[in-house]
């Protein structure tokens, strides 16, 4: 087997099995290939050394009173007067929307506007002389006609 | 399948919340009150700013109730409304404002951890530095790798969860959190 540290996603797949992340047959897979790969070995290793550093670090506890002062804020917040409320729910919504995707799709709307206006009101200054040269083309041609109609007869005679 | 019954009785007890049920607020206040603090907490590292934003967490989602509709997980919406409070906070700058003396905060929160049997006090000093380059190493990465991290490993979000949290594809996250686990490695190598 191919060493799996060597890809972005194998290593990603070292990293899920470090975590204990990998459904028990991705994971035996993953210690067949670690019994004869020592690169990949040396990976977990200093991966589960990571994970176990990273355990050390505990959060303190939430401070006692924290629902009361929720509370409070919930209530301060209800007394306030109706104007303050519908102005927090425009200004500070829960998860804001990305300002640059209504402007992405203006901006995308304006572009194909532009590029209609463009076309439209472009002039074509390479059809004028061509319209001019095939009127030119089938004057002449009227008038080869029109000589041949006038020899035809003498022709005749 | 518990994790599902879970996303359901999360979603159901918001609704509830929507028709004006104060005791489901409380009930979801109590379920995810400490994830929500502890992920601001290592987001920040700092305690007080950690608890006021998780306040304000909360009562931005009591203000949504009206509005609420179930169409992702109440975990994921929850902890991308804290890691947009999170990264603003660590964007305003106003950390250097705020923030505690980290070794104060680390002897403290050593004592707070003491495990049952007694520690001498170089053990405590020897794990006090140890946390002190954890914090350091974490505190160092880039803002948006440091969320994915702190969701991956201490709050135990899958990819899709993180990602939205995120506001990213599962692909990127998974960039970012193997760019950041190999930057904690190399920092903290010598620890081992």
């Amino acid at each position: 087997m191919r060493c799996m540290k060597q890809s972005q996603d194998g290593a990603r797949i070292l990293i899920e099995y470090c975590a204990g992340a990998l459904d028990p047959m991705h994971a035996a897979e993953v210690e067949r290939h670690l019994e004869s790969c020592t690169d990949c070995r040396a990976l977990v290793e200093r991966q589960t050394e990571l994970w176990e550093a990273l355990d050390c670090w505990k959060a303190p506890q939430v401070s006692a009173d924290f629902d009361a002062r929720l509370y409070a804020r919930i209530a301060r917040e209800q007394a306030a007067p109706s104007w303050k409320k519908w102005a927090r729910r425009i200004f500070e919504p829960a998860v804001p929307a990305p300002f640059w995707k209504p402007l992405a799709s203006l901006a995308a709307a304006g572009a194909v506007l532009a590029i209609g206006l463009m076309i439209q009101t472009t002039p074509h200054p390479a059809r004028t002389p061509q319209v001019h040269a095939d009127q030119v083309d089938i004057e002449q041609v009227a008038k080869a006609l029109d000589d041949l109609d006038i020899l035809a007869p003498a022709n005749s005679m | 399948m518990e994790a599902v019954a879970a996303l359901e009785r999360d979603a159901e007890l918001m609704l509830r919340v929507r028709e004006g049920d104060e005791t489901s607020f409380a009930l979801l206040l109590e379920r995810h009150r400490a994830p929500v603090v502890h992920f601001l907490y290592r987001m920040v590292q700092n305690q007080a700013v950690s608890e006021e934003l998780a306040q304000e967490v909360f009562l931005r989602v009591y203000r949504s109730r009206a509005t609420y509709e179930p169409t992702a997980k109440f975990t994921t919406w929850l902890f991308r409304i804290a890691t947009h409070l999170a990264l603003n906070w660590i964007r305003d700058g106003k950390k250097e404002k705020s923030q505690e003396s980290l070794n104060e905060e680390l002897l403290d929160g050593a004592e707070r951890q003491v495990p049952d049997r007694q520690p001498t006090v170089e053990q405590e000093l020897l794990y006090a530095v140890k946390l002190n380059e954890v914090r350091r190493a974490i505190e160092t990465l880039p803002e948006k790798q440091r969320a994915a991290v702190m969701m991956h490993k201490y709050e135990e979000l899958d990819y899709a969860q993180i990602a939205k949290a995120l506001r990213c594809s599962e692909s990127a996250v998974k960039s970012l959190l193997f760019r950041a686990y190999e930057t904690l490695r190399s920092r903290l190598a010598h620890m081992a």
